[in-house]
């Protein structure tokens, strides 16, 4: 159990998640404090993608609670989870191809006129590149489909356009997997800013140990659907992270030679 | 906002029109203006309906039938001494129900839309066959009368009073679709209003979301059920609008499936024409209207070039695509000359 503390901005219990045969979270336990930012790890199918799905509220989990600065957290709807201040960058970024960059920004947060309902295009616009600028990404053009941008482009979008909500919880499941080593540092500078500010807290996914080390504050690592790490960066190093991952895949190798 | 898609219908459509205005004499006159209109703009209206529905990458096969159902439902609920115009109101809400009742079994069920509305297709028009007994029926506030007046006429310098027939059509009627500009005006009015919908509201952007990425506009918080729904709801409405002007520009309605299933082609070959893709994600409600206006002056023009009616649907075919390859043609020519 995870012990209580005041400045959890986020709490998870004993979440466990299936899909038919398939067991995504067994037992998750995970706390996020005030301005800190997590480094989620775990192997390909360990189930991260999930635990952010249900903390998002595009996915129920099947058992187990959420709390929200100590509130009971339930979202029905990525919507509900919005306005409970949380903000997603999913895996597979959730861009619409055929949209314009500053229209996928603003995705479900449109600015509209008022009292007739149409789209503040320009608006929008302007704020759009402001945002793009202050990331430092470059996108010449912010009216072309995103369809047309490359993928260190496309994810510097989702990224930029959880960084441009007023979220106080972002969720960033593989920020920099489609980055070149330059928007990847973008990227984990705008991370870093964001976390001086101190206004928001940050659930990163990533695969580079190096990067995790770098840019969070602590790292819990997912193993066998249950949290088996969490631990600060301070005291850790990519040489533990790869200890507890390289005997993990002996003990699973072992596991299944002893089975056949 | 015009695409290159349409763009390119545009320029297709003009050749056609010139074609025939130099191979007919009488292509470019007011009077074959006015026999072209019903070529076309039921077809607009319906158009811009499906063009909403395959955005989403969905379609809708039951306009036709839904199309034939608002007449018979309209003639129904009239003779029931309900009054005309909460009559055609209560008629395009059933048509709305019609649309629910798809989106539903694609949004929330998850058949395909091809098939959900396909079995709408049979069950709708099975059901006007039997509400209708088969029977053709004179359209409710359609009918045209007739009176005689005494009027007086100079000729020659004398006044003769003669008594003169005079045709009588209520307002009723001049407004939903026989009136002469009627069906036009309506369609240029439901253009007008659903690509301002598609382009400046929230509704159209999350059309295209849906259209283009089902999952990512979900995870982004989209109501994808919602949008899908809303969206068959609107082109049934269409399309049980135009089965009502169509009615009451003929002043009666045929039980006719046949019929109502050439329609739904036509309406989708339309929306197709103007540039919306199959596959969804793309789409303009002026280019719908484009499509029905090239479908309309080629319908139009063959009989004027006095084409066998054999023969109509054969070249009519034929022209179609000739028509989307000189397209396809032309967007390669445009795209090479831009930096698209
Ligand atoms: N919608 C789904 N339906 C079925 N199985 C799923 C679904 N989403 C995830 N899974 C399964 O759950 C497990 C965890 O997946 P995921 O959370 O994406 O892992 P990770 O992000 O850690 O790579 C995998 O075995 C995956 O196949
Ligand atoms: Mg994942």
């Amino acid at each position: 159990m995870t012990e209580q503390m005041p400045d959890d901005v986020l709490r998870v219990e004993n979440i466990a998640k299936r899909f038919g045969p398939v067991t995504a979270l067994r037992d998750v336990n995970l706390h996020l404090r005030k301005g800190e930012v997590l480094g989620l790890l775990g192997d390909n199918g360990a189930g991260k993608s999930t635990l952010i799905k249900i903390l998002s509220g595009f996915q129920k989990q099947d058992s187990g609670e959420m709390f929200v600065h100590g509130q009971p957290y339930a979202p029905r709807s990525v919507d509900a989870a919005r306005a409970s201040g949380i903000e997603t960058v999913y895996q597979d970024l959730a861009l619409i191809d055929e949209l314009s960059v500053y229209h996928n920004l603003f995705l479900r947060r449109e600015k509209v006129h008022r009292p007739l309902p149409f789209l503040a295009n320009r608006e929008m616009k302007r704020q759009a590149r402001e945002a793009l600028d202050e990331i430092g990404i470059n996108i010449p053009r912010i009216d072309v489909a995103v369809a047309r941008l490359s993928g260190g482009q496309r994810q510097a979008i989702a990224v930029a356009r959880t960084a441009n909500s007023d979220a106080d919880i972002l969720l960033l499941d593989e920020p920099l997997a489609a980055m070149g080593a330059k928007e990847g540092s973008m990227i984990l500078d705008l991370v870093a800013r964001l976390k001086q500010e101190g206004r928001v807290s940050i659930i990163m996914i990533l695969h580079n140990y190096v990067h995790v080390l770098q840019a969070c504050d602590r790292v819990s690592m997912i193993q066998d659907g249950a949290i088996a790490l969490d631990k600060p960066t301070a005291e850790t190093s990519v040489e533990e992270l790869t200890e507890i991952v390289v005997n993990e895949y002996r003990r699973a190798r072992q596991q299944n030679a002893a089975q056949h | 906002m015009l695409s290159l898609r349409e763009g390119s219908i545009i320029v297709v459509t003009l050749l056609v029109a010139v074609y025939f205005s130099l191979n007919t004499s009488s292509f470019l006159t007011s009077a074959n203006f006015k026999t072209l209109l019903p070529y076309f703009a039921p077809f607009a209206i319906m158009a811009s309906g499906v063009v909403f529905v395959m955005i989403l990458g969905e379609i809708d096969l039951s306009i036709g039938a839904t199309y034939l159902f608002a007449p018979f439902l309209f003639y129904k609920l009239a003779h029931a001494g309900l009054p005309l115009v909460p009559a055609v109101i209560v008629a395009l809400i059933a048509c709305m129900a019609v649309g629910l009742v798809n989106g539903f079994f694609t949004a929330v069920v998850g058949i395909s839309s091809f098939v959900a509305t396909l079995g709408m297709l049979f069950a709708l028009e099975g059901f006007t066959l039997i509400i209708s007994h088969g029977e053709p029926v004179e359209t409710p506030g359609a009918q045209v009368t007739t009176s005689t007046h005494n009027v007086v006429h100079v000729i020659n310098g004398v006044h003769v009073t003669l008594p003169t027939t005079v045709n009588h059509i209520s307002t009723f009627a001049r407004i939903f679709g026989a009136g002469v500009y009627s069906e036009l005006i309506w369609a240029l009015l439901v253009v007008a209003i659903l690509q301002t919908v598609l382009t400046f509201t929230r509704w159209g952007l999350y059309t295209v979301a849906v259209g283009s990425n089902k999952l990512g506009a979900a995870e982004a918080g989209v109501r994808v059920r919602l949008v899908m729904m809303r969206n068959f709801v609107l082109c049934a409405s269409t399309a049980g609008l135009v089965g009502i002007l169509e009615a009451v520009r003929a002043s009666s309605v045929q039980p006719d499936p046949a019929g109502a299933n050439e329609i739904l082609f036509e309406a989708i070959a339309a929306a197709v024409i103007g540039g919306t893709l199959m596959t969804g994600g793309s789409g303009t409600v002026v280019g719908a209207l484009i499509g029905a206006l090239f479908l309309g002056i080629l319908h139009d023009g063959l009989i004027l070039q006095g084409v066998n009616a054999n023969y109509l649907l054969f070249y009519l075919g034929l022209a179609i695509i000739l028509a989307m390859t000189v397209n396809v043609y032309v967007q390669r020519v445009r795209r090479g000359a831009g930096h698209d």
